[in-house]
């Protein structure tokens, strides 16, 4: 496969990587990830603890909170070194989400009360912005929080939280002021999630597994300190929120190891040489390129000065496009293998995933705003339409 | 000759029994227990599908079937592939049935036992990339071979393997003691096996020889099941999406108002109608003579409808959001057992083949 980034620094430092993550990555783990099987809290929580001790668990994050100091084309070559080299994919909801919320919108006192737990992986968080009747249409949420001393109380229901279950923190999108027009009374809290009156229901996906949750929220407390930014501006920090997510779901290194196992499989199932496979491999291989090239570009002009909000969506479009797709190449080359139970009797390798894949990463046009509506974010706010 | 003829009295009331039987037995939660139930039982309706004369339906009244024509099996089907039943209909009757029917002079004898709701026996075996050999040494003729993944084969009391013997096709009746048979579950949850019939001898005599043309249609039979299976689902996602955008509102209105859903929803339309054509399209070119004609047509659909079904599988869980990837809807159910029957039956490119190929 090409790599665009392949000058003579870029491949010392992405020596620099792989020998890390060989010397490292725990065996049980990095035989899951390459194979596509689904990964426990342990897997992360090990995976994350390894580049905490190393400095490098959160590349983005300016160096003065915790941050390597990587420059953008560097934190390209290590997301796609470390997913070459099968590192499991950390949960972004603190490293990617709320950490740099509260970079840029937190008081000092926050910072230095949630960064470091999110860096050293002793709190996990997850996001409880969308609700049962709030999904695509964010702003309509209806869970309230009331005015009381000293801080507010929560009530109202979450829905679709992703590790919930792992978690011990989650930050709400509620509405403070509900005579306020759809986006102005909206406020961004962090919970406890050890507080009273919070409860849990997992959510069964298709695939059989539990990612996901239901929250209920019965008055729980909050307390003022607990309040991200000014009170009725939840809002604006869940799009800056929404538009970091949105970089990272252009997923180039998670591209590249998807079509890396594709291969695989093909030539595991004899098919490596069949033009209709190895063409549409090839062709997968340009797609991916494309959005590479379209990452760098927006990235170089973000480090110029510009300011890259709505374009982000193009990038979530496009990967998550390539990635389901790659999974239906996927199916095509599995063939029946790909039909019986993981872990069961008629589970052949390397194929025991790939239905499982297929069926899991239908989510992925589906969450952090479904490709429908970023299509509307493109039309609106870039095009101007 | 095609003629396309609206269903008639008879599809109609077929239909709504079946719709009944299914509404009645079929509910989400009836169906998961079904699905803890040991894997080796014969799923529980099987007798009273029996009774309804459904397993006889598709047999010719010589076999001692009902001889029912395949455009009305096939709306039978539509709905028990809409329903998710988790009896082995279309393998059992549909493939191995019509085979044997045709195999066999005493075919009446033979398949009276399963079609009566007693027993279970299907095919193994016939598929180009896993073909078995049959040895014939003297008297005796060994198997090599395995058939990877066999659906309705986990409460088989017996397999008819499909083998090579001298370079001919033969088929040869392995009962379940002989055979090393592994059981599991498939994505959507149904039970399968893995059989392995390496070893596995008989005497030359009960080989059957000279069935390469039941073989065939038996074959085709099985892949229209299977098509009709499909087409009823792409109907069933259609109708539960449609009736989806109509009712979850965002942004004020009902997500079916919005242009982008819309067109989606009318290409998910277009899509159903063209299973459902070329599903009436293969099953009445089953009842013709000309076996080109035949795998033209089978072939032809079985591109159209895996295609349809794909993009309808795509569509209906992005339409339901969130809701489409749980395990807590119909949507989710129907759309595993979708990939399950896409991606049998062979791949795209031996149909295209076929397709282009067959005279
Ligand atoms: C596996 C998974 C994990 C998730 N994790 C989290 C999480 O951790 N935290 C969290 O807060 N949320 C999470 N989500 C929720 C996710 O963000 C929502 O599912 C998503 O915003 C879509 O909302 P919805 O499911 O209510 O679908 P709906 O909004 O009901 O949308 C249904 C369909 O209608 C379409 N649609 C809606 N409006 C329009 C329009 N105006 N124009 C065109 N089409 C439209 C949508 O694109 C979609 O296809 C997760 C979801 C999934 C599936």
């Amino acid at each position: 496969m090409t790599d665009l980034l392949n000058g003579a620094e870029d491949e010392a430092f992405r020596q620099e990587i792989r020998e890390f993550v060989t010397a490292n990555l725990h065996p049980g783990t990095r035989d899951k990830v390459a194979r596509g099987a689904p990964l426990t809290r342990e897997d992360f929580a090990r995976w994350q603890q390894c580049l905490f001790e190393r400095g490098w668990v959160a590349p983005a994050w300016p160096v003065e909170h915790g941050g390597p100091g990587w420059s953008a084309r560097q934190r390209l070559i290590a997301d796609e070194e470390m997913f070459r080299q099968h590192t499991p994919p950390l949960p972004g909801f603190g490293l990617k989400m709320i950490g740099p919320i509260l970079m840029r919108f937190g008081t000092p006192g926050q910072q230095a009360r949630f960064l470091p737990g999110i860096l050293s992986g002793d709190d996990w968080w997850c996001q409880g912005f969308s609700e049962p009747g709030a999904g695509s249409d964010l702003a309509s949420l209806r869970t309230r929080a009331v005015r009381v001393a000293g801080g507010w109380r929560i009530s109202g229901s979450k829905t679709w939280t992703t590790y919930a279950q792992y978690a011990n923190w989650i930050f709400c999108l509620v509405r403070t002021d509900p005579q306020a027009k759809k986006q102005q009374g909206i406020s961004m809290m962090l919970v406890d999630m050890a507080s009273d009156g919070f409860t849990r229901r997992p959510i069964r996906l298709m695939d059989g597994t539990e990612e996901v949750n239901e929250i209920f929220l019965d008055d729980v407390f909050v307390p003022d300190d607990q309040v991200v930014g000014e009170i009725n501006r939840g809002w604006t920090y869940a799009k800056a929120l929404l538009e970091n997510e949105r970089f990272g779901i252009g997923g180039i290194g998670r591209s590249k190891h998807l079509l890396q196992r594709v291969r695989e499989m093909a030539d595991a199932a004899g098919r490596g040489a069949d033009p209709e496979v190895a063409d549409a491999l090839a062709a997968f291989e340009i797609d991916i390129m494309a959005v590479e090239a379209t990452t760098l570009r927006l990235l170089n002009a973000a480090e110029a000065g510009a300011r890259i909000g709505a374009e982000t969506s193009l990038l979530k479009i496009r990967g998550t496009e390539i990635q389901q797709g790659l999974t239906e190449l996927m199916l095509e080359v599995a063939g029946p293998a790909a039909l019986p139970e993981r872990e069961s009797e008629g589970a052949e390798a390397p194929f025991e995933n790939a239905a499982y894949q297929f069926l899991n990463w239908r989510k992925l046009s589906i969450y952090g705003g479904s490709n429908e509506i970023q299509r509307g974010i493109l039309a609106g706010q870039v095009l101007g339409l | 000759m095609i003629r396309l003829d609206p269903p008639d009295d008879g599809v109609t009331m077929l239909k709504e029994t079946a719709e009944r039987f299914v509404a009645d037995r079929y509910g989400l939660a009836r169906r998961g227990e079904m699905l803890r139930k040991p894997d080796d039982q014969i799923p529980v309706h099987w007798a009273d599908m029996a009774g309804l004369g459904w397993l006889l339906a598709p047999v010719p009244e010589a076999a001692g079937g009902l001889g029912l024509p395949p455009v009305q099996i096939v709306a039978l089907l539509e709905v028990l592939g809409a329903g998710l039943v988790l009896e082995p209909v279309g393998p059992v009757v549909m493939r191995c049935a019509a085979t044997l029917a045709r195999a066999l002079p005493d075919a009446e004898a033979v398949l009276a036992p399963v079609l009566s709701g007693g027993c279970i026996e299907v095919m193994a075996g016939g598929e180009e990339a896993a073909p078995i050999t049959a040895m014939r040494d003297g008297e005796r003729v060994t198997l090599a071979g395995r058939a990877p993944l066999v659906v309705g084969g986990a409460a088989a009391r017996a397999f008819w393997v499909v083998a090579r013997m001298e370079s001919a096709p033969v088929l040869i009746r392995v009962p379940l003691e002989k055979a090393g048979v592994t059981r599991f579950r498939l994505v959507d949850g149904q039970a399968a096996a893995k059989v392995v019939f390496d070893g596995v001898s008989c005497d030359a005599g009960e080989v059957i020889t000279g069935c390469a043309p039941a073989l065939a249609f038996g074959a085709d039979m099985g892949l229209l099941g299977m098509l009709a299976e499909t087409s009823g689902l792409i109907d069933a996602l259609y109708r539960a999406t449609l009736e989806h955008v109509k009712l979850r509102e965002q942004f004020g209105r009902p997500i079916g108002r919005f242009q982008a859903v819309q067109h989606r929803m009318a290409d998910m339309f277009i899509a159903r109608e063209e299973a459902q054509s070329m599903v009436q399209l293969a099953a009445e070119a089953m009842e013709s003579a000309d076996t080109g004609f035949r795998a033209r047509l089978v072939s032809a659909a079985r591109i159209k409808i895996a295609g349809s079904a794909r993009a309808v599988l795509r569509d209906a869980v992005q339409l339901h959001g969130g809701m489409g990837v749980t395990d807590e809807l119909p949507v989710g159910h129907m759309v595993k057992r979708l990939l399950v029957l896409t991606q049998m039956g062979g791949s795209r490119a031996t149909h295209l083949k076929r397709f282009r190929e067959a005279a």
